[in-house]
C-alpha cells in the first residue's frame, strides 16, 4: 500500500528518546542514585542441586554497613514467581536447584559492605546429585529437581497419517539436531532502584519488558494490595527476553517492604550471565519424506529442550516449537512433540523466537537434504512447498490472509541467483571455498493459543492536547514510536505532537509483553482502536459545529475540516472544551485480544495465532577449509511485516537479528560454569557482519493496524538456518550442532576431503 | 580509604577531584561527576560502553584508573553537543536511525569521534575495524557504519548495503 495515504504511518520518523540516548541523559536504572539508596546483593548457592539445612547470617549482619540480611522467612506473600508456571523462589527454601539460586540478600550502605556481608552468609547444604542434560533427566531413576516430577512438560501437534505417509514416500531424511545455551547478552546489565514515595507507595524503577507482570509478582510476595506498589520502566537496554522475568524486582521489592528507604539494585556482567535466563538448548530428531516430485509430505519430529532449573517461558518455548516445527510449509501428515524438561542448569526461558529459531535449523537442514536428494534447487523445494493462501497449517487452521511467504522468496531470488552464478565462480584462493545457503521461516504473532489482550487509552484535554497512555515497554525496538505514529494516523497529528505516557503502572494499563513479536500488532490494534473512538468523538462535534455530514470530514494537523472545502475547518482546541462541557468524553480504551483458539492438548489442533510473520533469508559464505573459520559475507533478508509502520525501525530490526543470527549460528554457546562473563561469550562484533540487505514485503494483514503485523523475532529466525545451509553448500558436508564454530567446521572441512586437498597443494 | 587529589579537564572544565587509589576512571565520572552517559556493561574492558577520550585517546574508563588520568583531558559523550546543538556525528546517528536500546551508543560515539579526528575519511572497513571494540546487541551496526560513514563523508550519500562497502562484495 502506498504510504502517501498515510500522514505519519509509513515514514520513518524521528525515533522518541534518540536524543536522550545520544547525550547521555542519566535514564538507565544504573543512572539513577536515589539518596542514602541502600546496595543490594544476592548470596547465590554454591551448588548445582542441594538441601538447605540451615542459613546463619549472624556473620553477615555484623559487617560494618550492612542494614539487613534477608531470607525466604522474611518475605510476607508467596515465595514463588514465573510468568507461566510459578515454580520458582524468589529467595530459596528448602533446596537450590542451580547454582544462580538465590539464597538471602543484603542490603548494605555501600556495595563493599554488601558484598562482603553477602560472602559471609553461611548456609549449610546437602548436596544431592544433580543432573544437566535432559534426555538423562528424563529417565526414572534421575535426581528429581522438583516434587512434580522433570517433565515440565511435553506439547504435541498430530494430524493426518504419519505412518502411510511414510509407507509412500519417495525418499526420507531423518536426522538429529542440537543447539547451544544462548546468553542474551543485552548491553544494560539487569538494574533496578526503588524507593517509597509519599504516600508509602512503593514505586520500584525497573529495566524490564513487561511492568505489569512484574507488579503483579511484586504484589503477589509482599502479600499487599495492588495500589501499594508501582513499576516504572526505566529505559531498557535491550531484553531479548530475559528482561520479562523478574530479575531485581524482587529483591527491591522485599527490601523497600522491609527498609522504607531508597534501595538499588544493578547487576555485574557476571551477575546477569549467572542469573538471568538463558535460551533453551534443543535435542531435534526430525524424520520427513517427501514424494518424488520434492513434496513434503510427512513429518515426524520429537524435541526435548531443556528449562533448566525453572519453567520461566519453557512451556512456550515448547509449544511454540511444535507448532513451528514444519516451518513455512504445507505438510498434510505430521507428528510432533516437544517435551521441556527439569534439569540443573541455570533456568532457561524467553529468548527472541521462543524455539522457532532451534526448529527453523532443523527443517531448514530437511529441506536443503531433500533438494540435494532429488536434485533440486534449495529455493524451487521451497516454493514448491511453501505456504499459500488456503494452505492448512499443522494445527488445522487456515491460512486465509497476509500469507507472504511466496512473495520473500520472490523477492530474495535475483539476489540469490546472481550469488549462484556469478558470485560463486569467482576465483578465490584456494583454501576459501564459498557457499550460498537460503533459510526460511515463519512466526506466528502473540501468545499461542492463549488470551494476550492489550490495552491503551487515549485521552485529549480541554486545549486539545492529545496523551497516549501504554503499558508498551519499550526496550530500544522503537514501540512507543510507532504507537504513537498509530494514534496519529487515526487523528491527524504528527506523532511527536502526541505526548506520551509509557510503561507506568500508576497510570498506564496493562499491555502485556514485549514480546512475542505482539506489540506492534496487539497493542498497536489497542491503541487505534482508542484512538478511533476519540477520533469519532471529535468528528460527531464537528459535524455539529461545520454543519456538515460526517463522511465528508477529515482530521488533519490538529483540526477537522471539509474534504471538499477545507476551508471549513474547526480546531481540536476548539471542540475539545464543547464535548466536555456538555458531558461528552475525551479519554478512549482501546483493547485487543487476537482471535486464537487454544490447542487440543493430545492434537494441538486449533488457532494458535490470528496472524504469522513469513521470512526468507539468503547467506552468502566464505569458508577457510585449513582453519574453518567462516565468513559470512552478505545476508539477503526478505520480510513480510504486513505494513511496515517505521521502515527504519524494521530494518533495524532486520539488520539486528541477522547480526544475532550469526552469533548463533557461528559463535555462541553458554556452558553453565564456564561461561563467566563476556569475555568467555563472544557475540558479533561490527567486523564480524556481513553486508545486509533488508528487503521488506508487505502482505497487508486485515486484522493489523495499517496492516502491520510483526518483525522482532522474525529477523533472527532465518539467520542461522541460511548460514549452515551455505557452509553445507561451500564443504558438501553438512553441520548438524550449533554453533559451527571454528572446530566444527574443520572438522567438516577434514570429513569433506577439502582439508587435505588444499593442505596438501599448498 | 585516603583520598589524592587529581586533575582532570573533563569536557573542556577543568576540576581537581579528591580520589581513591582504587577508584577507576568510569566511577569518578558517573559518581563523582554525575556524567552518567559513559556506562558499564562489563566492567572488564570487551564491550567498550565506557569508552572516553583520555587526551584525545579512546580509552576504556572501566580499566583505567582515576590516578592514571591525573592531569589529563577527558572527552565523555556529554562534551560532544554544543549546549543544545547536537554534533553533526550525533546528528548522523539520529539521521540513520542508528539508536535503538542506546546503552552502547556514548562508547559508540566516543570511538567513532577518536577515529574521526585520527582519519578525517576512513573507508568502511577501516570504520569497521575501529567499531569492533564496541558491542551492540541491537543493531548489528549496519545503520552505526552508516551514520558514521555519512558524518565523515556527507557527500557520499548512504549506501544500498547495510554494512560492508558501498556496491556490495560481489555485484
Amino acid at each position: 500500500m502506498s504510504n502517501d495515504r498515510y500522514h505519519t504511518v509509513g515514514k520513518s520518523i524521528l525515533r522518541r528518546g534518540a536524543k536522550e540516548r545520544l547525550t547521555g541523559n542519566p535514564i538507565f536504572c544504573a543512572d539513577m542514585e536515589p539518596e542514602n539508596a541502600l546496595y543490594l546483593k544476592a548470596v547465590r548457592s554454591r551448588h548445582p542441586h542441594a538441601g538447605i539445612l540451615g542459613i546463619d547470617v549472624s556473620s553477615a549482619m555484623s559487617v560494618p554497613g550492612v542494614v539487613q540480611v534477608f531470607t525466604a522467612k522474611d518475605i510476607p506473600g508467596k515465595n514463588l514467581m514465573g510468568i507461566i508456571n510459578k515454580d520458582q523462589p524468589l529467595l530459596a527454601e528448602d533446596k537450590v536447584r542451580s547454582l544462580a539460586d538465590p539464597v538471602a540478600l543484603v542490603a548494605a550502605r555501600t556495595p563493599g559492605a554488601a558484598d562482603l556481608a553477602a560472602a559471609a552468609v553461611s548456609v549449610d547444604y546437602d548436596p544431592l546429585p544433580a543432573v544437566f542434560d535432559p534426555e538423562e533427566a528424563m529417565a526414572q531413576d534421575a535426581p528429581q529437581i522438583h516434587a512434580k516430577g522433570n517433565v515440565m512438560v511435553q506439547k504435541k501437534v498430530c494430524r493426518g497419517d504419519v505412518t502411510a505417509a511414510f509407507d509412500k514416500a519417495h525418499t526420507i531424511i531423518e536426522k538429529t539436531y542440537r543447539t547451544s545455551a544462548i546468553e542474551h547478552t543485552y548491553l544494560e546489565p539487569d538494574a533496578g532502584i526503588g524507593f517509597p514515595d509519599e504516600d508509602g507507595t512503593l514505586v520500584i524503577y525497573a529495566s524490564t519488558q513487561n511492568p505489569h507482570y512484574d507488579h503483579k509478582e511484586v504484589v503477589s510476595l509482599l502479600g499487599v494490595e495492588d495500589h501499594a506498589v508501582r513499576i516504572i520502566q526505566a529505559a531498557t537496554g535491550g531484553g531479548f527476553g530475559s528482561k520479562l522475568d523478574m530479575n531485581v524486582q524482587g529483591f527491591i521489592g522485599l527490601a523497600l517492604y522491609h527498609l522504607k528507604q531508597p534501595v538499588r539494585y544493578v547487576y555485574t556482567r557476571e551477575e546477569a550471565f549467572l542469573a538471568t535466563a538463558k535460551r533453551h538448548p534443543f535435542v531435534i530428531h526430525m524424520k520427513t519424506g517427501a514424494d518424488e516430485t520434492g513434496r513434503i509430505t510427512a513429518m515426524q519430529m520429537k524435541a526435548v529442550c531443556n528449562t533448566g532449573a525453572y519453567g520461566s517461558y519453557g512451556i512456550a518455548v515448547a509449544s511454540r516449537a511444535a507448532v513451528h516445527a514444519t516451518g513455512p510449509y504445507a505438510i498434510d501428515n505430521v507428528n510432533l512433540e516437544c517435551t521441556a524438561v527439569y534439569t540443573n542448569h541455570p533456568f532457561c526461558g524467553a529468548m527472541r523466537g521462543f524455539g522457532t529459531p532451534q526448529m527453523a535449523l532443523a527443517h531448514e537442514s530437511q529441506m536443503d537434504l531433500h533438494a540435494r536428494a532429488l536434485n533440486m534447487d534449495p529455493l524451487e523445494i521451497r516454493v514448491l512447498n511453501g505456504v499459500k493462501k488456503g494452505t492448512v497449517t499443522a494445527t488445522g487452521q487456515v491460512l486465509t490472509d497476509s500469507v507472504g511467504f511466496q512473495d520473500c522468496l520472490t523477492a530474495v531470488q535475483p539476489e540469490y541467483e546472481k550469488a549462484m552464478k556469478g558470485w560463486l565462480s569467482e576465483p578465490t584462493p584456494a583454501y576459501i571455498r564459498r557457499g550460498v545457503g537460503i533459510g526460511g521461516m515463519w512466526y506466528g504473532i502473540g501468545n499461542t493459543g492463549v488470551q494476550n489482550p492489550s490495552t491503551a487509552r487515549v485521552a485529549m484535554d480541554r486545549e486539545g492536547q492529545v496523551t497516549l497512555f501504554t503499558g508498551c515497554a519499550d526496550i530500544g525496538q522503537g514501540s512507543t514510536t510507532v504507537l504513537s505514529q498509530i494514534a496519529g494516523e487515526a487523528l491527524g497529528l504528527d506523532a511527536m505532537d502526541i505526548h506520551v505516557v509509557v510503561a507506568d503502572t500508576k497510570y498506564t494499563t496493562n499491555a502485556g509483553a514485549t514480546s512475542a513479536s505482539r506489540q506492534t500488532y496487539i497493542s498497536g490494534n489497542a491503541v487505534k482502536q482508542a484512538a478511533d473512538k476519540l477520533a469519532d468523538v471529535l468528528l460527531t462535534e464537528a459535524v455539529n459545529y461545520l454543519k456538515i455530514r460526517k463522511s465528508d470530514l477529515r482530521l488533519e494537523n490538529g483540526r477537522v475540516f471539509d474534504s471538499r472545502h477545507p476551508e471549513k475547518q474547526v480546531a481540536f482546541s476548539r471542540l475539545a472544551p464543547r464535548i466536555l462541557d456538555k458531558g461528552g468524553e475525551l479519554s478512549w480504551q482501546g483493547y485487543f485480544d487476537p482471535e486464537t483458539v487454544p490447542l487440543h492438548p493430545d492434537t494441538g489442533e486449533g488457532i494458535p495465532y490470528s496472524t504469522y510473520a513469513f521470512a526468507c533469508h539468503a547467506a552468502c559464505v566464505e569458508v577457510d577449509v585449513l582453519t574453518g573459520e567462516t565468513s559470512v559475507c552478505r545476508v539477503i533478508a526478505a520480510h513480510d511485516v504486513g505494513k511496515a509502520i517505521h521502515p527504519e525501525n524494521v530494518i533495524g530490526q532486520i539488520c539486528g537479528g541477522v547480526a544475532m543470527g550469526v552469533g548463533f549460528a557461528l559463535m555462541e554457546e553458554f556452558v553453565p560454569g564456564e561461561t563467566i562473563s563476556m569475555n568467555d561469550y563472544h557475540i558479533p562484533t561490527a567486523a564480524d557482519m556481513p553486508c545486509v540487505i533488508p528487503i521488506i514485503v508487505e502482505a497487508s494483514e486485515p486484522s493489523g493496524p495499517f496492516g502491520a503485523k510483526g518483525v522482532g523475532e522474525p529477523a533472527l529466525i532465518p539467520t542461522a538456518p541460511a548460514i549452515i545451509n551455505a557452509v553445507t553448500h561451500a564443504l558438501g558436508k553438512r553441520i548438524y550442532a550449533l554453533p559451527a564454530s571454528l572446530e566444527r567446521v574443520l572438522d567438516a572441512s577434514i570429513a569433506s576431503g577439502h582439508f587435505n586437498n588444499c593442505y596438501q597443494e599448498s | 580509604m585516603q583520598t589524592i587529589d587529581i586533575t582532570l579537564t573533563v569536557n573542556d572544565q577543568q576540576q581537581t577531584l579528591p580520589v581513591k587509589s582504587n577508584d577507576t576512571l568510569l566511577e569518578v565520572i558517573r559518581d563523582y561527576l554525575d556524567l552518567t552517559g559513559s556506562k558499564e556493561g562489563c566492567g572488564e574492558g570487551v564491550c567498550g560502553s565506557c569508552t572516553v577520550l583520555l587526551d584525545g585517546h579512546p580509552v576504556r574508563a572501566c580499566l583505567t584508573l582515576a590516578l592514571e588520568a591525573d592531569g589529563c583531558a577527558v572527552t565523555t559523550v556529554e562534551g560532544l553537543a554544543d549546549e543544545d546543538t547536537l554534533s553533526p556525528l550525533q546528528q548522523s546517528f539520529i539521521d540513520h536511525g542508528a539508536v535503538q536500546c542506546g546503552f552502547c551508543t556514548p562508547g559508540m560515539l566516543i570511538s567513532a569521534k577518536a577515529l574521526l579526528d585520527e582519519n578525517p575519511s576512513p573507508d568502511r572497513q577501516k570504520l569497521r575495524q575501529a567499531l569492533s571494540g564496541n558491542i551492540c546487541r541491537c543493531t548489528g551496526y549496519a545503520k552505526i557504519v552508516d551514520a558514521v560513514a555519512h558524518a565523515a563523508r556527507p557527500e557520499s550519500g548512504c549506501p544500498d548495503c547495510h554494512t560492508k562497502d558501498s556496491g556490495g562484495d560481489h555485484d
